[in-house]
């Protein structure tokens, strides 16, 4: 297939930046994500610059530059601004929801799809875009069902047209600031300050990437060093030295992903070998590619740049010994953390991870459960607070797995069915 | 599209103007009765904007729908409701963010087999056939079998006698036309590489043709 076919042929956004800045790489990211077709123009490359401005009608001061379809010119483009000039952003259309599910990753469209197909007045609130961490990655292979594989933006869009077919509500780029008990039921206030209450409430919101401890790579956060796979990023890659660093599937499928475009793509582990943490069929197809190096007792331990990654500094087999590795993207695949800001003010228990602890893991140690004011125990998904459930990476003692992730949503869908039942009401 | 001789690179084709010439109503009605002959919907329309009109009418809301690209589509704005509007699952939006080297074969797929393909034509004969010519052939797949329903937006000076002056049409009038524009669209010289040819649909009602009685395209 031609390139030329496979573009929309009417006008998309234009962003014009520098290939350094953070701020454009925010708006990459989520054009991306989002599968909003746009084109970058590098401030550095004039030629490309000349043909759409005139002189003079970028201020450096200004940038990002974002132009949207319409004409609508932002300057200093930010995400939200961008979203908002898309109109990406809409309000909830109902006072309240049988289930407000918080993310759009797996275990979320999972859940709005089983329970908006089942009648459940269903609406999903999601910061960035469907598809979660699993939407970035380039090709799952191991999916049931799909034997050739499908990538996780592709498997996001189907699940969230999905969804909608069955009249689920997609609230996309809305961040969910707090959630609040209220007589009964779950409200969330959304970043823009509107609420959305559901007589039950699902926690969806997965994993972010562990912060990698290293000097000198906050500041280059956006201008060459990346978490995750940064599928926006792949084209740009064309050539380049890639640094992937991680153990798991992510890292794995970002390395091939990569292999495609870079010119030499180095994988560094801090085990001893990839066998612990990723896929057999991850580990032989990077075995299999001529351009991927693994190096395992291996960490990075800073990076050199101008304004730009240039280098990865890495020690190797714990002797202290350092050396540098010419790069110009690092992508940092390690772990994960819990994405529980908006549950903080909610007396809802964790573990010492952060992870919220549901089910029969309340009741481990035998003790009584703070809050719980029901006879009955809570559901296998359940929080300590009735109605309220958590499903998918965010949850203690969850599989890290995206079919995993999608069971529990249906799962969910279940328990909230018995919840309703119980609590009663229209 | 192509000719079957490589022009050089500052060479600019002139093209016929003798296809640009609006066809009279008489003469697209009677195309459009020839077409129905054989088995191809066919539906005359005054204006394109009208057309567009019918256009969504057609597109069940929801659907894969995939644009060719189309001058006539983008003139009337029917390239704008379907990549723009949200009402649809717009195949180059989705086939624009999947990665070309990660997934080439999904592209193929989703491209081969939409639900619906909103495109144009080349020429259209009194005799009730269509005539659609590609360079690179990938709009030609779903065209003949692959999409579920076919819709295709005919301007009224694309009517011609017969299938040899459609061919005529295709390469002293649409190719000239077609070259200059992806040069500028693309940088890179077109071709009638590949032509289809539509004598007769058996499914019925799988495939509409809207005329036009306006010119719109090339």
């Amino acid at each position: 297939m031609f390139d030329y076919d496979s573009r929309p042929v009417t006008a998309q956004v234009i962003l014009v930046g520098a290939r350094s800045s953070a701020a454009a790489y925010a708006i990459r990211d989520f054009l991306t994500r989002n599968g909003r077709p746009y084109d970058w123009i590098d401030v550095d490359q004039r030629a490309g610059m000349d043909q759409l401005l005139g002189p003079g009608e970028i201020d450096a001061s200004r940038l990002p530059l974002c132009i949207l379809p319409d004409g609508t010119r932002l300057a200093a483009a930010t995400v939200d601004q961008v979203a908002a000039g898309l109109g990406m952003i809409s309000t909830p259309k109902l006072g309240e929801y049988d289930l407000v599910i918080i993310g759009a990753g797996p275990a979320g469209m999972a859940a709005a799809l089983y329970a908006a197909s089942e009648g459940l007045s269903t609406v999903v609130v999601e910061a960035m875009a469907p598809g979660g961490q699993a939407g970035t990655t380039s090709m799952i292979e191991n999916y049931l069902g799909f034997p050739e594989g499908i990538s996780g933006g592709e498997l996001a869009t189907r699940a969230a047209v999905q969804a909608r077919k069955f009249g689920a509500e997609i609230l996309l780029a809305r961040r969910l600031d707090r959630v609040v008990p209220d007589a009964g039921a779950h409200v969330g206030e959304l970043s823009d300050g509107s609420l959305v209450r559901g007589r039950a409430l699902l926690v969806a919101t997965g994993v972010e990437w562990r912060r990698l401890d290293a000097p000198g790579l906050d500041a280059l956060l956006g201008a060459g060093v990346y978490y995750g796979a940064g599928p926006s990023e792949a084209q740009a890659c064309r050539g380049a030295g890639v640094v992937v660093v991680g153990g798991g599937n992510s890292a794995g499928q970002a390395c091939v992903r990569f292999s495609r475009y870079a010119r030499r793509v180095t994988l560094l582990v801090r085990g001893p070998t990839l066998a612990a943490s990723m896929s057999q069929y991850l580990i032989d197809r990077i075995a299999a590619v001529d351009n991927i190096e693994v190096r395992t007792r291996t960490r990075v331990v800073g990076v050199e740049g101008d304004g730009r990654l240039r280098a990865v500094v890495v020690e190797s087999g714990g002797g202290g010994e350092q050396s540098s590795l010419a790069a110009d993207a690092l992508f940092v695949c390690i772990g994960g953390r819990p994405r529980t800001e908006a549950t903080e003010d909610c007396p809802v228990l964790r573990d010492d991870a952060g992870y919220l602890m549901t089910g029969t893991d309340l009741t481990a140690s035998g003790g009584v459960i703070p809050t719980w004011p029901l006879t009955r125990p809570p559901f296998p998904l359940e929080t300590n607070l009735p109605g309220l459930f958590a499903a998918g990476d965010v949850r203690h003692g969850s599989t890290k797995r995206c079919a995993t992730a999608i069971g529990e949503g249906a799962m969910a869908v279940a328990l909230v069915h018995r919840h309703l039942a119980e609590a009663g009401g229209p | 599209m192509t000719s079957t001789t490589t022009p050089s690179p500052e060479e600019r084709l002139i093209p016929n103007p003798e296809f640009a010439e609006l066809a009279s109503d008489e003469r697209i009605r009677a195309t459009a009765g020839a077409l129905e002959r054989n088995g191809i919907r066919a539906v005359v329309v005054p204006t394109g904007q009208e057309a567009r009109r019918r256009v969504g009418g057609l597109l069940t809301d929801g659907a894969e729908v995939f644009n060719n690209t189309s001058q006539t589509l983008e003139a009337i704005g029917v390239a704008d409701d379907i990549e723009r509007s949200g009402r649809y699952q717009a195949t180059r939006l989705r086939l624009y963010q999947m990665d070309r080297e990660m997934q080439a074969r999904e592209m193929r797929r989703l491209a081969a087999a939409p639900d619906f393909v909103v495109g144009s034509v080349h020429a259209v004969t009194e005799g009730g056939s269509l005539l659609i010519a590609s360079a690179s052939g990938s709009q030609l797949g779903p065209l003949a079998s692959g999409a579920g329903h076919v819709v295709l937006v005919v301007g009224g000076q694309k009517v011609v006698a017969d299938l040899e002056t459609g061919l005529r049409r295709i390469r002293e009038y649409c190719y000239p036309l077609e070259d200059r524009r992806a040069l500028e669209a693309y940088g890179v010289r077109s071709g009638v590489n590949t032509i289809l040819i539509i004598d007769r649909v058996l499914a019925p009602g799988r495939v509409t043709t809207i005329l036009v009685g306006e010119r719109l395209g090339f």
